[in-house]
Formats: C-alpha cells, structure tokens, sequence
C-alpha cells in the first residue's frame, strides 16, 4: 500500500453522541464487516462498556475503502469517552494525524467536546467536525454549526452533517477522510520505530501490543526490542484488526496493527514504549507519553485475605491494558492486606472495581477514594502523599496543598443558579462565563478536585435535569487552610476514616460522617463513644448506645437445633466485619466517609 | 413445652460411671383447650383428638425405647392437664412405671385445670414436682396471653399441690408482656415468691412466629416492651429472687438449693433424652463420641398416631450433629447455667480443652467483663446475662 493512501484516525465525542454507531456504519460501508456480522458497536468489546454505552479502551480496526478510484487504508483508533480518560484520549490521538469530532445535533457542544478539541489541537491532529443525528426532529445542526464556529473556531459551513444510525452523510464522510486528512509522514527508510499505544494479555498468547509503525517495517520473526524497557523479543505474528485479528507478513510505515512476540510477563510491556529493530536499534524512541497522572486514590481489600495473590494476578492483569492504573501493597490496621490503587479519576476507579469483580470474581472492600496532596515540610522539602494517613506530624508541616482544576460546565442558563450555588459551597471559583447561544453556557471554575471528584458531576447532573456537562483539567498544587479530621472509635483513631478537608468543612464534615457512623455500626455488648479530633482535639462526639437486652429466654430440647443455626449465622454477620480493637466495624461504615450528602 | 425436659445437674455427672449417659425422658401431650395467643409450641384442640388413643399411642412410642434407663421424666405440653384427669393419670402411671427410679418427675399443669383428686393421684404414681404455668398474677395480663384461668386459680392450684403431697413446686411466669410496667411485674413477682414455689422460671416474652403475638407486632397493634424496661425487669427478678432464696442457676430459672429442674440441667448438659409425641425432639449419642442425632417428631398428631399403632416409629426428621458442631451446642448450652462450662465435665464430655477451643470469645470477652474464668469454670458475668445472646453466638462455630 502506498504510503500517501493511509490515514490513521480517531473519533471523539462526547458520551452518546454516536460514536461508537458511527464506527459501525464506516465498517459496514467499507465492507470491513458484513450487515450480517455488523454487532452494534462493535469497538466496544468489553461488557461494561457495552452497558453504559462508553468506550473506554481504545481499540483499533483497518479498514479498506476505494475513492476515485483509488483503494485507501482507513484506521480508525477509537478513544474513550469520558471525563476521566483524556490521558487515554490523547494516547490513541497520538497514533493518528486526524480526528473527526462529532457532536449532536440535538445536545450541542459539551464539556467534553472541548476537552477532546483541544486534546486533538494538541496531538497535532487534523478536525473534521461532524454534526450527527441531523435526521432526528430534534436536531439543530445550524445552531450548533454555529456554536462550533464560536468556541472552536470550526468555520460552519466547513461541519458534515450525518446521520450515523441511518448512514446518511457517511460515505461522504469517508470521501472526506480521504481527501482532507494527510497521510503518515514518509519515513520506511528509516529503523523501525512502532508506537505501543495499547495492549491486551492472552492467556494462550501472552501480551498484544497495539502498535502504529512511524518509521521502518515490522516483519515477522524480527528480533525486536522494547526501547523503554529495553527486553528484546522476537516477533511470532503481526497482524491487523479487520477488525477480528488477521496474520499479515509485514506492517509498513504508517500503518495500525498488532504485535505478539510470546511475552508472558505483564510487566516488561509499557503502553508508550517504542518498539525498533533489536539488531538495528533507531537511535531515539517515540515521543511516548507522560505518565498519567493518577488523581484520585483509593485502598482495595480482598473481602476474604486468602485471596490477597488472586488480586494481586487481577490486578496485573488490568494494568496491563490500562496504563492509567496504579497500584502499590499496602496493609492496614484495620483491613489487612490489600492494595493502594490509583485513578485518573471516580468513573475510572468505578469500572476497575466493576471489572475486577465481573471479570476475576473476586469480591473486594474498598476504601473511600481521596485525592494526592502535596506536603511542604518545615525542613524544606516535599512530600507527596494520597491518603490521610500518610499525613507527618503535625508539627513538621510548613503547609498542605491540594490539587486545583480547571472546572468547564456547560449548562443552560436557566440551571446556572443553581450550579453556581453548588459550586460555590464547594470552594470552587469562577473564571468566566461564556454563552455559546442564547441559552447556553460554559461556565470555568478553579475548583479544589477534593470537592469536585465524589458526587460533584451526579449533583450538577441532577440540577440540570441531565443536561449538564462538566470536564476537568489538573492545573497544580496549592496551598490551603486544610485540616486533618481524625475519627476515634471507641477512643481508638481509626486512620481508614480519616479525611482532609478544608478547616471551614471540617466541623460539619466530621460531624456527618459520625452521624453516619452511627447508623451503620451495629450495637456492641457496650457502649461505642464515635469521636471527630482535630489536631488532638475532639471538636464532635456521637454515641452508639449498648445492647440492653438480647437472649433467648427459654433454650430446651426441643429449640437447640433452631437456636444454633440463628446463633451461626449471628456470627456470621460478625465475620463481615473488620475489629477494631473491640468494635466490629461493617465494610459500609468505611465508606461512609465519602458520603458528603445529608 | 414450656419447662421441656430434664436432665442432671453437674454433681450428678461424676456418679455417672458407666458408658451409657444418664438419659432423661420428655413426653409430650400436644393437645390444649385454647390456645395461648403468645404461644409458638405445636398443639391441637383437645376436644378434637380421641385422648385415649393419644395416651395409647404415646405409650406405644415410649415402648420402642425399652432397653433405655431414665434418669428424669417430664409430662408436658401443649396441656398435660387439657386430658381427661383419669387418662393423664394412666400416662403418668404408665411413664412411672417405665422408669421407676428417676429422681425426678415433673407434670406440667395448667392451673385452672387441676383439682385435688386429680394432684393426689398424679402424686400417688410417682408424679413429685408439678410445674405450673402461671404466667402472671394480673387479670388484665392473662386476659391478653389468652391464659384461661384467673389469677385467684394459681394460688388455690398450689395449696392443692401442697395437700396432695408436692414439695416441689415450680412457677412459670412471663415478663415484658406489651403494656407492662415495672410496677406489674413485681405485683407477679411478689406473689410468685408469697406463693412459696421452689422453683421459678421467668421468661422475656418472645414474639414466636406464626403466633397472634407476632401478627399483631406486625401490623402495629402491639408493641413489645422497651429494651430498658425489659432489662430492668430482668435484672429486678434475678435480685428479688436472690433475696427470696431462689438463687438463678439458668438464664430464665431460678431454685431454691437443691430444687434445680434436674431434667432440664440435662438440657443445658447436652445430654442425650427421648422426646416421645407428635413435636417432641430427642438427641441420641452412641458411647463417648462427642456428637449424636437430633431427631424431631413431624407436628401432625394424626400422622403420628396412624404410624405408632402399626408399630412403626414416629414420622420424624433426623439431622446429625458433628464433633465440632457438637462441642459448640455443648459450649452455648453449658454457658446458658450460671455454674457455666465445668471444665473437667467439658473435656470428658467432648474431649476439648474449653479454654483452647474457644481461647478466642473467651479473651474477647473476658477483657470486657462479660466473661470470668476460674480453675474450674467458664461463665458469663451477671452484666453478660441480658445479653447473653450477642457473646454467644461466637461459641456457634468455631473460629
């Protein structure tokens, strides 16, 4: 295939706004798959994401489409669509030279519209902005042309206007991709250099790489050598998505595909990494990616300790095809063995522990996420910490910074009241207002991400009856007037309750979670004082009242039977609990530290 | 079956030398003349069972256990007393007469359903305790229990006992009744103790499913007692009764020295007994392996009675009980006697060191003050009695 006849591409979008639909129908018209074969959103092959209808793993597929004669390599890379998986977004962006932004025509621009534009703008990527949905009654493609011309600088008569769900404006689309995205920079002379830009473990076949070759050519039975981890493999198949895994002999420069070269070990495959010749070594990788930065945190147990190592295999696993999660051991006083991970964001912790659950079986405890803080000790240095717990002394703290977004809600307007009410009890700042149409807003904030990461996106989606959107972008560390609040349970601090927050929340906080404490720790044979500290000093007090009364009055021969099985599964109930010293503490209460509602 | 079988109290355990365990006889008479609306125990109308028969076939089913030496019997119900005076004298006469030797052998009896002729010769077979179901001293409480005798009937019940010849005497008696207060209670008490009865036993209403009780709890009608009032009326009987000499040797039973239910000390031994009727449940141990069958007759006098007179065994339900799920009944049961594990009876009983096994509950609770260990016994505390359930349960399973 000659070069100038391949084009590498993503589709953003936000959430529902067809992606994933118009994918399919791209693969139907360049008869990629069959009506028949044509499952709905056929990118998405996880079950999770089939249920909540986003993508989050990029995924790719090559496709084979003729314009003016002429036969084009089309490879679609599709991205994830939410909030917290800009950093995955960006990965798949960085394999491709173009993008198609789709937006509805009956919801307009959102906040991750935005957030996609300006992560393509900055991969370097070449936009097609698509409308989709105009064949719905609803559908306003000239208003939102409009809006897109306004905030993306998209001129509007420049948006192709189609309808993914019944194929219209779609062939088009695709004369469009041939024509006005350019093709893979010339560069098969060169040592092989092919961009890791995802992965997936076989248990027959061990790691598959998903790759982009920038320079040079792959070929079967090539030694290869992972430049970041520098461990050489030989190269067993190549092949390409179509979009089930076809064996090729080569992949050329410029083009998509897989890599499997028989490693078995998880961990010597860095999504990012570069791959080249391991006898013809290219003297430098690939760009590759940052790290991405894992904002929120949170402690996975096993529900039972003698399925520590099965976690930890699942763990492994999951890593593997998601370079955004972390996680390091970690033992607690009060949970045992289990795991710190790290997120890029809820949703993101949401899906691990779905899929940790659906897919390994394994039933865990978790503990409630908290951001990373930045500790300035007096000695000077920094100190970067993503639990309460792990707080110094006080005494050795010069100050506690906390992580800042850059917050973009679009709303209607008649809904801003209400959100900027919300945002505001939330220490969130506004930037701007900005109206894309007479009756829609973006509004910025500086939000503090402790504030905004639990049930902040939920809240302003229940303001807005649904229609708001939010995204939001780390902009740095800084310092605030934070507080450590310390839960005693039964005069014991309990660090798995701790919390950091602000000093001005700190007393109401601390008082609902004891308050919710309450209700969900059982009584116990005496009386449980639940205590908020601060710095040493109790500033709340609840109390869970003792058992008074509890046996069975009469026990003779004829009840021994029945009244051991309901002392069984008495006890049983006790099993699901963790001690603390003398009180057993449910799984739930932990997580009531999350729980900022009322 | 309010005051079921009996059994032996710890001294008893150390004359018993031989193999066989000392085992205890329940009869069980499932017939009322009403029902008692707070009532969970298997009974039928007694107007509706032929009680010729029933007594005809209860003796039956007492025959298939001939090569068995009992140590105690116990007559109870359903009412005992809702047959026919001349048929429950011939089931006791006939009960006496299989087991002649037992130390003790208690008749449940409802006190509006006795008179002197009926006590005198329940006495003259060998009948020597009468447990009476008292319940309560106020007219309003047993008018709502559904109890059909009047409070004046109880004591009148025990000065005939007394005439026939009775020296053992025993009262059950119900507290937290809903609308109950302090002051009620320790009317019932009070009267309990002027009564002079050897033994009492004083049972927290339970709402038992499928009861009236538990039909009106749920629909609101009636409300059981405050946690804080039925405790104090709790700790308010085992302190009177303590002061009227009836010292608490149960969770809900109290004796003067020497007046302790023996049949029921079986129970809370776990050791083995025969239950013989429609209902009745029986624990079979072989030699001096820990763990047995417990076995339950089915709850259909009909089905029993058609079984029994062909020579067949009682419809019933059998379940085994395994060395450990053994040790654990033996643990929960033991704990529930205010002399708790005897140490020595529980390793020669089940072969484990108490204090071992159950290390676990035993340092949890011991740290809190519910639990004491001597050199010779594990018991609950006084604090650990009204909640005895809640600790143990951790002696259920094991850990």
């Amino acid at each position: 295939m000659n070069i100038r006849n391949i084009r590498n591409f993503s589709i953003v979008a936000h959430i529902d706004h067809g992606k994933s639909t118009l994918a399919d129908r791209m693969l139907e018209l360049t008869g990629t798959i069959t009506e028949r074969q044509a499952k709905d959103q056929i990118l998405d092959s996880m079950d999770i994401e089939r249920e909540r209808g986003i993508t989050i793993k990029a995924s790719a597929v090559t496709m084979e489409y003729t314009h003016e004669g002429q036969t084009y390599m089309l490879n679609l890379i599709d991205t994830p669509g939410h909030v917290d998986f800009g950093y995955e977004v960006s990965r798949a962006l960085a394999a491709c030279e173009g993008a198609l932004l789709v937006v509805d025509a009956t919801q307009g621009i959102q906040a991750q519209t935005l957030a996609n534009a300006y992560l393509a703008t900055e991969a370097g990527a070449e936009i097609l902005s698509v409308i989709n949905k105009v064949d719905l009654a609803a559908a306003q493609p000239e208003l939102v042309a409009e809006e897109i011309e306004h905030v993306l600088g998209i001129r509007r008569n420049e948006c192709f206007h189609i309808s993914a769900k019944s194929g219209l404006g779609v062939q088009e689309l695709l004369d469009a991709v041939c024509m006005l995205l350019p093709p893979p920079t010339d560069r098969r002379d060169e040592p092989p250099r092919a961009l890791i830009f995802d992965s997936q473990y076989d248990d027959y076949r061990g790691v598959i790489c998903y790759v982009r070759v920038f320079s040079g050519t792959l070929k079967t039975r090539q030694r290869i050598r992972l430049m970041g981890t520098g461990f050489a493999y030989q190269i067993t198949e190549l092949g390409k998505f179509k979009p089930d895994m076809r064996p090729v002999d080569q992949l050329g420069c410029g083009e998509v595909g897989y890599v499997i070269a028989n490693i078995r070990d998880l961990a010597n495959v860095r999504i990012g990494d570069t791959i080249t010749d391991d006898a013809r070594p290219a003297p430098d990788a690939l760009k590759g990616y940052k790290p991405p930065m894992q904002m929120v945190f949170s402690d996975f147990y096993p529900g039972n300790n003698t399925e520590y190592p099965r976690l930890r295999a699942a763990f492994d696993k999951l890593a593997l095809n998601d370079a955004s999660f972390t996680f390091v051991p970690q033992n607690s006083q009060a949970l045992g063995f289990g795991f710190r991970c790290g997120f890029l964001g809820l949703l993101h912790m949401e899906i691990i522990q779905e899929r940790l659950e659906r897919e390994n079986d394994i039933d865990v405890v978790q503990t409630a996420p908290t951001v990373s803080y930045e500790i300035l000790l007096r000695d000077g240095t920094v100190k970067r910490i993503d639990a309460p717990s792990e707080l110094p002394d006080r005494s050795n703290i010069e100050e506690i910074r906390e992580p800042f977004v850059k917050l973009e809600i679009i709303t209607m307007n008649d809904t801003i009241g209400g959100i900027m009410k919300l945002a505001e009890a939330r220490r969130c700042k506004l930037i701007k207002t900005d109206y894309l149409s007479p009756t829609r807003v973006m509004m910025e904030y500086k939000a503090p991400l402790a504030e905004i990461v639990y049930d902040f996106y939920d809240l302003i989606k229940g303001i807005s009856h649904g229609y708001a959107t939010m995204d939001y972008e780390f902009t740095g560390f800084e310092a605030g007037d934070l507080v450590k609040i310390d839960i005693l349970v039964n005069g014991t601090p309990v660090e798995a309750l701790s919390l950091i927050v602000h000093r001005s929340n700190a007393e109401p906080r601390g008082r609902k979670l004891i308050t919710k404490l309450r209700k969900s720790i059982p009584r116990h044979q005496f009386e449980i004082p639940l205590q908020v500290a601060i710095g040493g000093k109790i500033i709340a007090r609840e109390t869970i009242k003792a058992y008074r009364k509890d046996v069975t009055a009469k026990l003779y021969g004829g009840d021994v039977t029945r009244k051991m099985k309901v002392l069984k599964k008495q006890k049983e109930g006790k099993k699901r609990m963790k001690s603390i010293g003398s009180v057993q503490i449910p799984q739930e209460a932990f997580m009531s530290v999350l729980d900022n509602s009322d | 079956m309010d005051t079921v079988c009996a059994g032996w109290s710890v001294s008893d355990e150390r004359r018993a030398t031989s193999d066989a365990e000392p085992c205890s006889l329940y009869v069980h008479v499932p017939v009322c003349r009403s029902k008692c609306r707070y009532c969970g125990f298997y009974s039928v109308p007694a107007d509706g069972v032929d009680a010729g028969r029933l007594v005809d076939g209860l003796l039956r089913e007492l025959d298939r256990h001939d090569g068995v030496e009992f140590s105690t019997a116990y007559i109870g119900g359903g009412s005992p007393t809702a047959l026919p005076a001349g048929e429950l004298v011939r089931l006791a006469g006939a009960v006496g007469q299989r087991a002649p030797r037992v130390a003790e052998f208690t008749v449940e009896c409802n006190p509006g359903q006795v008179d002197a002729g009926l006590l005198t010769a329940l006495r003259a077979v060998g009948v020597n305790r009468i447990s009476f179901g008292a319940q309560s001293f106020l007219e309003r409480e047993l008018g709502l229990l559904g109890r059909k005798h009047s409070v004046a009937q109880i004591a009148a019940a025990v000065a005939m006992a007394r005439r026939a010849g009775f020296e053992n005497v025993g009262l059950d008696l119900i507290f937290a009744i809903p609308g109950s207060t302090l002051a009620d209670w320790r009317t019932s008490l009070e009267a309990a103790i002027e009564l002079g009865a050897e033994h009492v036993s004083a049972y927290g209403l339970s709402f038992e499913a499928g009861t009236p009780f538990e039909a009106e709890r749920r629909a609101g009608r009636l409300a059981p007692v405050d946690e804080e009032l039925d405790r104090a009326m709790y700790e308010w009987t085992i302190d009177r009764l303590a002061r009227a000499g009836l010292e608490q040797y149960e969770i809900s039973n109290f004796a003067k020295p020497g007046f302790e239910c023996r049949h029921n000390l079986g129970y809370w031994a776990n050791r083995p007994y025969v239950g013989v009727g429609p209902a009745a449940a029986s624990y079979r141990t072989e030699g001096a392996a820990p763990g047995g069958r417990r076995i339950e007759n089915d709850a259909n006098v009909e089905r029993y009675l058609d079984a029994v007179e062909y020579g067949r065994a009682a419809p019933s339900q059998a379940h085994m009980v395994n060395g450990d799920d053994a040790v654990c009944e033996t643990a929960v049961l033991n704990l529930r006697r205010r002399a708790g594990i005897d140490l020595a009876e529980f390793r020669r009983r089940t072969g484990h060191d108490a204090m071992r096994t159950f290390a676990g509950p035993i340092g949890r609770y011991g740290g809190l003050g519910l639990i004491e260990v001597t050199d010779r016994a594990v018991r609950l505390t006084r604090r650990a009695l009204p909640i005895a359930d809640t600790i143990l349960c951790d002696f259920a399973a094991l850990e």
